[in-house]
């Protein structure tokens, strides 16, 4: 029983892990806008992104 | 007045006798065999091998004081022969001031003979007397019988505290015997020390549902309590083939890093360097790189940020933008780098790259929006930005390997829990990594007791 459930367990590890590599999954996330307007390649002024105006850590002890 | 012996099947066959002390009706099972028989109603041990059944003891109990779960004169069976009860009797022993008993059922057949059956707490025991004799190491801490090891559990000194029916050998209520046990589960050896006699036993550990169907008994069991001595754990056996199965898991894990690893484009896709100049901080920072495409499959894109930042920090909002759909991919990344000399001597922080993977990025045709941040007023920042496409990502290797871990870990930590239960009962101490643990613990607390 133990040893079924962990062979199941075991190829769904491995399924999903190289569905991941296959994928490209990262644990990093990133927020995806859809259309972009076309403008913002003659004009990269008019798009504002989501992390703009960010408060920097300056550092340093 | 008669009939004849026991037959394994078919109703039983008993001879009925009197009690010479209170005249009540007595059932002889086992005829010549028997040497003594309890009568259940004045609790005189009789000698049954006397015509006229001498009596050669009387205890003080209730009647049904301690009534057996399987009542004399079933019948049931056991490894493929019928036996009957014939007789009960409780034992106890005295650990520590605190009395703890079992019953042990007299069973026979007339051809195969005696065996019995123990109960304590619901655990069971199908016990038979051993023909050769086992090897017993020096110190006694070990046992090795036909070939394998038991390890010495418990001695005690057991004394039978009330009995019922008929038996073998001259019984007596306060009677005592010097028992060891040696365990290798699901098997025990005891031996029993009477005088200059010792009586070497086998006992295989069953469970209650067992005994209740080889004796097709009304109702269910009482349920067994704690860890027996020689109760086999529900988990070791799969112990060693889980992780056997984990080590198979591992390796096609490897070779499937390894083939991903192989397979993966890894390719640059974009790079260029650019610079910023602080010290105008009215122009419009952002601009767009050039078209660039991303083949093959939904894959991964890895984007490194690099600049020549000194006791300083720059920020890119970047946007990955399909230039066909308009499907972008909006995030932030600081590349920042301080050090300097204090008290505690050199320190530093952070570093002059970073860089971010941007997960499952369709193929097709993409620009960069770059739009950095920093102070003013620091001079020009010398900046590069580098794309790859299809790189493989050992971070889900690592998650993998864990996941896979895990249960066979968790497996592995209730066997041991189960062995640390059983171990604990023993006056031979726990043999298992938990008790070692608990012996380090309990050696160090004496320390500090000492300290104090």
């Amino acid at each position: 029983m133990i040893r079924s459930a962990l062979l199941i367990y075991g190829i769904a590890v491995l399924s999903a892990f190289s569905l991941a590599e296959y994928r490209g999954w990262s644990l990093n996330r990133v927020s995806e806008i859809p259309n972009v307007p076309r403008s913002v390649r003659d004009n990269p002024g008019s798009y504002r992104s989501v992390y703009g105006y960010y408060h920097h850590y300056t550092g340093g002890k | 007045m008669s009939s004849s012996g026991p037959t394994p099947a078919g109703n039983p066959q008993v001879k009925a006798l009197n009690c010479p002390s209170c005249g009540a009706a007595l059932t002889l099972r086992s005829f010549s065999q028997a040497v003594t028989i309890v009568c259940d109603h004045c609790h005189s041990i009789l000698d049954a091998q006397d015509p006229r059944l001498k009596i050669l003891q009387k205890f003080n109990v209730e009647t049904g004081e301690d009534p057996p779960l399987i009542p004399l004169g079933n019948r049931g069976t056991i490894r493929g022969a019928p036996y009957e009860v014939i007789g009960f009797q409780r034992r106890t022993i005295i650990v520590d001031g605190t009395p703890y008993s079992w019953h042990e059922y007299l069973l026979f057949n007339p051809f195969k003979g005696f065996r019995y059956l123990t109960e304590y707490q619901g655990h069971w025991n199908d016990v038979s007397v051993l023909r050769a004799l086992p090897i017993t190491s020096p110190g006694a801490s070990t046992l090795n019988y036909l070939g394998e090891t038991y390890r010495h559990f418990q001695t005690a000194t057991a004394e039978t505290s009330y009995v019922l029916g008929e038996f073998p050998w001259q019984v007596r209520v306060g009677e005592s015997a010097e028992v060891s046990d040696y365990v290798a589960p699901p098997r025990v050896i005891s031996s029993e020390k009477t005088g200059k006699e010792v009586t070497w036993s086998m006992g295989e550990y069953m469970t209650g549902s067992d005994v209740w169907k080889s004796f097709k008994l009304p109702g269910s069991p009482p349920e067994a309590i704690g860890v027996y001595e020689n109760q086999p754990s529900p988990l070791s056996a799969d112990v060693t083939s889980v992780w056997r199965m984990v080590g198979i898991f591992l390796a096609v894990l490897v070779v499937l890093i390894i083939v991903f690893f192989a397979m993966a484009q890894d390719q640059q896709v974009f790079s260029q360097s650019y610079t910023f100049n602080t010290n105008n901080p009215k122009g419009e920072a952002s601009f767009v790189t050039d078209v660039f495409e991303l083949k093959g499959h939904t894959s991964d894109v890895e984007l490194e940020s690099s600049a020549d930042v000194n006791n300083n920090w720059i920020y890119f909002n970047y946007a990955l933008i399909n230039e066909d759909t308009g499907h972008a991919y909006d995030f932030g990344r600081e590349v920042s780098y301080y050090h300097g000399y204090d008290s505690d001597g050199s320190w530093s922080e952070g570093g002059q790259k970073d860089s971010v993977t941007i997960p499952s990025v369709p193929p097709g045709r993409y620009y960069l929006r770059v739009e950095p941040e920093t102070d003013y007023y620091h001079g020009t920042i010398y900046y590069s930005v580098t794309l790859r496409r299809d790189v493989p990502q050992l971070s889900f290797f690592g998650l993998a390997a864990l996941a896979l871990l895990i249960p066979a870990g968790f497996i592995t930590w209730r066997s041991m829990n189960f062995e640390h239960l059983r171990w604990a009962e023993s006056d031979s101490g726990d043999p298992s990594l938990l008790g070692a643990v608990e012996k380090i613990r309990d050696s160090m607390q004496g320390d500090d007791d000492d300290d104090s």
